[in-house]
């Protein structure tokens, strides 16, 4: 679905990524990891075509993706990055209507800000919400969307644990349906648990990709974040020492 | 109030607006009573053309506003913003001070000036929104010192022109109404097309581009629409300030933010409120005109922060 062929990605002087090499299947969940100012929100922003790339090629569906339209990008991919901007009034329905294109019908609306627990907000003005209910706002957009491939930016920043169960199991269904899900994670415990697939990011240029059961042990992780972390139940819990 | 009966409410406003429009100034007048042949002139041939010509400015005025507004993300951005109505002073104060006493020059001077302002500010057009803003700013600034030097340098006789215009001015518009009112249905045409792309702008330009919009086109076309459009408007009636601010958030605030509807309650609100500024501005020290841009100030502020505070609190 989408390819990297020795991309090369730069913001101002530095390079964040050297010749990555990679692809992105559909009915699987790709997590990004990587310590703060790594790249991984620049690495989304260069698959969704929204920041090229200083060498390589981004493929989409096998087309170089700066050869398409940004409406053709727009049918497959839907992004979901920073909360967008609220300071001159939409509603929730309004918001979700711009994400939903021309002529959506007021049920699947009404759905997806079911599913993200925001139907009762729909009359309310953006600005007003707290930052949790507006992520929860954004998810439901990009679920409105029902594009075959899903970028998101830390989509559990802001949401209560209640949330973040609710949004990371609606991922596993979403790729067991066929989806294409890449996510920027913060939470070791929640990439091992919803990963296929990684990327790790190590802010110089590096990259490591592979399975996630082969790629996210105690001490892969403790040198990409430099911090020492232990491994519990297995390896199923990776937790540094807070205490030291 | 529903949709439909805001629309109403505003329709009969404006109906109540254009009667008084022409009934108002240093003599009162019922335009459907039996009127002398001198008071029909000064009503049809006077009173109605400024009428008319206020309709078009104002409404290209808050047109551009809104487009600025949603160009540079930021509610305080207005139709000068980027150095436009500066340049185009500096033009008209320019040709007054080659030409004294030639308001036809003076015109063509702000027109000139408006577009010279318009290449400067296309030249910075590349830049992200926060700095061509500021390069907006830094140029205005520019212009206000030429304007000041020239200023310095005018007769006095020259000087109450050039403020006269600089303040506002609807009575000698050079530009002929049929044309005024071209550019203004044409801009708001313009706006109608763009409004979905301009919708999906409002959450930002990173998310407008995900949903499918070609953002540096959008930018490129708004930026050339609303300075364009800005240069008729000053080079017709002068900078008349506050209405391209104040009537997008007027009317976001009775109509929404959605762009269909906000953008004609714009270009129709934005004129009314010119309108009935300008017959106010005939009328309140009668036989003497007060500047236009004044009353605009005067009519719009109260209004709007009463809307602002009943929001709000």
């Amino acid at each position: 679905m989408l390819r990297f062929e020795h991309v090369s990605l730069c913001r101002g002087e530095r390079e964040l990524l050297r010749h990555a090499e990679f692809a992105i299947a559909p009915g699987r969940v790709t997590a990004i990891l990587g310590p703060n100012g790594a790249g991984k929100s620049s690495l989304l922003l260069a698959m969704a075509g929204l920041l090229p790339a200083s060498g390589g090629h981004v493929l989409l569906q096998d087309r170089p993706v700066e050869e398409l339209s940004r409406m053709e990008v727009a049918a497959t991919i839907a992004w979901q990055g920073e909360l967008p901007a609220a300071e001159f009034g939409l509603t929730v329905r309004q918001r979700l209507e711009l994400a939903a294109g021309d002529g959506e019908s007021l049920p699947r609306l009404q759905q997806a800000a079911a599913r993200m627990e925001v139907g009762h907000l729909l009359d309310r003005d953006l600005a007003r919400l707290s930052s949790g209910e507006r992520q929860r706002v954004e998810l439901a957009a990009i679920m409105l969307r029902d594009c075959p491939l899903w970028l998101l930016d830390e989509p559990t920043a802001h949401l209560d644990l209640k949330h973040q169960t609710l949004l990371l199991r609606m991922l596993r269904q979403e790729a067991a349906a066929g989806r294409a899900v890449v996510t920027v994670l913060h939470d070791l415990q929640q990439a091992m648990a919803v990963a296929d697939e990684v990327i790790l990011l190590d802010g110089k240029g590096g990259v490591e990709t592979g399975e996630a059961g082969g790629l996210l042990t105690a001490e892969r992780l403790s040198r990409l974040f430099q911090v020492e972390l232990m491994s519990f139940a297995e390896g199923q819990l990776l937790l540094p020492d807070y205490r030291t | 109030m529903t949709g439909m009966q805001r629309l109403l409410a505003s329709l009969l406003l404006l109906a109540v607006i254009v009667y008084l429009s022409l009934a108002m100034g240093d003599v009162w007048m019922q335009p459907f009573a039996k009127l002398s042949d001198t008071d029909a002139t000064i009503l049809w041939d006077l009173r109605l053309p400024r009428l008319l010509t206020a309709l078009a400015v104002g409404g290209m005025l808050a047109l551009a506003g809104a487009w600025f507004q949603v160009l540079l993300g930021n509610p305080l951005a207005e139709p000068y913003v980027l150095g436009v109505a500066g340049s185009s002073a500096a033009g008209a104060v320019l040709a007054l001070f080659l030409v004294p006493d030639s308001a036809w020059l003076m015109s063509a001077g702000a027109f000139a000036g408006a577009w010279l302002g318009i290449v400067v500010v296309m030249f910075f057009a590349p830049l992200g929104r926060g700095s061509l803003l500021l390069a907006g700013v830094v140029l205005a600034a520019f212009w206000s010192a030429v304007i000041a030097l020239l200023m310095a340098l005018l007769p006095s006789r020259s000087l109450v022109l050039a403020f006269g215009w600089m303040l506002g001015d609807l009575s000698r518009s050079p530009l002929p109404l049929w044309l005024l009112w071209l550019v203004w249905g044409g801009a708001l045409a313009a706006g109608l097309w763009l409004s979905r792309s301009l919708d999906r702008l409002l959450l930002g330009e990173k998310h407008a581009a995900a949903l499918g919009v070609n953002v540096p086109q959008l930018r490129q076309r708004l930026l050339w629409l609303a300075s364009a459009v800005t240069a008729v408007a000053v080079t017709a009636a002068g900078t008349i300030g506050f209405v391209g601010l104040v009537v997008p958030h007027l009317m976001r605030l009775l109509f929404g933010s959605l762009h269909r509807p906000m953008l004609i309650a714009s270009a129709i609100g934005g004129g009314a409120l010119l309108m009935f500024a300008d017959a106010l501005s005939r009328t309140v020290a009668a036989p003497a005109e007060l500047p236009v841009g004044v009353l605009t100030a005067m009519v719009g502020v109260p209004l709007f922060l009463w809307l602002l505070v009943r929001r709000d609190g």
